[in-house]
């Protein structure tokens, strides 16, 4: 399983991770920060589980350009 | 300007201990950003847009006029957020929005709200004045032109008419203090490249402030670089020649700071505060600078030189990558109980130990900053010289504290 972790509220709102990794993450047009398809909120941290690990290549390197480091990417 | 005729001086706020630092130490004005699209996206803890009516709260019960920063670089999706922004900062009768973005400058006066060009547009010249004159009421000139060339500014200005959508005439604000930046009008791109965090979206990694050594590729030799920070400005200090500062005709000086402690802002205000003040009841001196040089040393800085206002045509580099401030703040312990009718205020020791005679500082949210002097304690209720970790200390103070709150010792650097 792939699990991808979003902080949100810390999002600067760069749109990098949109630039690598855009079937996971769009920016909101409410508030200008990035959303993470399909997670769920809890208190602030924002998870997607997935069985695609195709997807795991464009999240890290979504996680690693984040200048502010809130994205977070697990395989387990 | 402020209606006493003098210049404004504008406090930074990073939070609502800043905020009320800066009230309390006599700014005319503060600024500050909620949310993400201001240059201290990363430095600060930003407000919240809820924050926005306690802000203005605070201010308006001081009459101190209130900035919105909203000048980062604003993409497409941001621009529904930029419109919310403002639209609850004019609900919360914020008084300014500091704009660089043409957007954000559009879309506040398609609401009404006052306009300020922030030093992001890199303003130096009458013409590019009297441009976003169309548009705003105050306009920040470039860090790098020299007080020369701020006062043509300012004098064509009168000469001219040149007025803001106000109708009155455009004011002219430069910073005054604290941190500068190695680019021009911090359009700096260094911090992208190395760490994909870009300075013009507010998360500037400040790595020009590090040590490098530049090596010839060819040789492979280092090249001797007789200062090693070459890439890190000393901070800008004005207040040993404020009187010409103020005579250039500008009517708002800024203080730089967001990213800083709220003793910071403190002492800064305080001390621009006075200078400011003396200068236009005659007491200006050399003495009294030498006061306030002082006073300045005790906090955060890099090393004081004057910009590029006395027509300075290279920077002056910092010597460390630190803070050269005299003094330093150490974590005692926090804020349990204050009793009102006693005036007693208790905290509990959490670190370090602390005695008679020791200089401390408390700080919080609705605090602010308040530096004494410990003359009497109790400790576990008891008349004690010394308290340690682990002590319940109480000591007679003339103002509330709360749970919220911070005590510090303040030690030499």
């Amino acid at each position: 399983m792939v699990i991808v972790t979003l902080q949100r509220d810390k999002c600067i709102g760069c749109n990098y991770c949109v630039e690598f990794a855009p079937k996971q993450f769009q920016m909101s047009k409410k508030d200008g920060k990035t959303v993470l398809i399909k997670s769920v909120n809890n208190k602030g941290f924002h998870t997607l589980k997935s069985h695609d690990h195709t997807i795991v290549e464009a999240c890290e390197q979504a996680e690693k350009a984040c200048p502010v480091h809130i994205i977070s990417v697990k395989e387990i | 300007m402020t209606s006493t005729g003098k210049i404004e001086l504008m406090a930074p706020a990073g939070n609502f201990e800043s905020l009320q630092a800066a009230l309390d130490n006599g700014c005319d004005s503060v600024y500050f950003g909620v949310e993400q699209l201001n240059m201290r996206a990363r430095a600060s803890i930003n407000f919240v847009l809820d924050d926005l009516p306690e802000i203005a709260r605070r201010c308006q019960e001081k009459n101190v006029r209130t900035y919105l920063t909203l000048n980062t670089i604003v993409y497409d999706h941001d621009l529904s957020i930029v419109k919310t922004l403002l639209n609850k900062a004019k609900e919360a009768n914020i008084t300014a929005v500091i704009a660089s973005d043409q957007a954000v400058i559009m879309t506040a006066r398609s609401i009404g709200m006052e306009v300020h060009i922030s030093t992001q547009v890199n303003v130096t010249n009458i013409e590019t004045v009297k441009f976003y004159a169309m548009f705003a009421d105050t306009i920040v000139l470039s860090r790098e032109l020299s007080l020369r060339q701020v006062k043509k500014i300012t004098e064509q200005i009168e000469k001219e008419q040149v007025k803001g959508p106000s109708g009155n005439l455009v004011e002219i604000e430069i910073f005054g203090h604290g941190a500068l930046c190695m680019a021009v009008s911090g359009k700096c791109y260094l911090s992208l490249h190395s760490h994909n965090s870009s300075a013009n979206r507010g998360a500037c990694k400040q790595n020009c402030r590090k040590k490098y050594t530049v090596i010839d590729q060819e040789t492979g030799f280092e090249i001797e670089i007789d200062n090693e920070y070459m890439m890190s400005p000393k901070d800008l200090c004005t207040i040993d020649f404020l009187d010409q500062v103020i005579d250039s005709g500008i009517k708002v000086l800024k203080i730089e700071g967001r990213g800083r402690a709220p003793e910071y802002v403190a002492t800064v205000i305080k001390t621009y505060r006075e200078a400011i003040d003396s200068y236009y009841d005659g007491t200006f001196s050399q003495e009294k600078v030498t006061e306030w040089m002082e006073a300045l040393n005790t906090v955060y800085n890099r090393g004081f030189w004057s910009g590029y206002y006395l027509g300075q045509k290279l920077g002056e580099w910092s010597k460390e990558s630190g803070s050269s401030a005299t003094q330093k703040k150490v974590y005692i312990g926090k804020g349990m109980h204050y009793f009102p009718k006693a005036s007693i205020a208790e905290f509990k020791i959490e670190a370090y130990d602390i005695k008679k005679g020791d200089k401390v500082l408390i700080t919080g949210p609705t605090t602010g900053v308040q530096e004494l002097v410990i003359e009497d304690m109790m400790v576990n209720d008891e008349n004690s010289e010394k308290a340690t970790k682990g002590d319940s200390l109480t000591l007679k103070l003339p103002f509330r504290i709360r749970l919220s709150d911070k005590l510090y010792k303040i030690v030499e650097a």
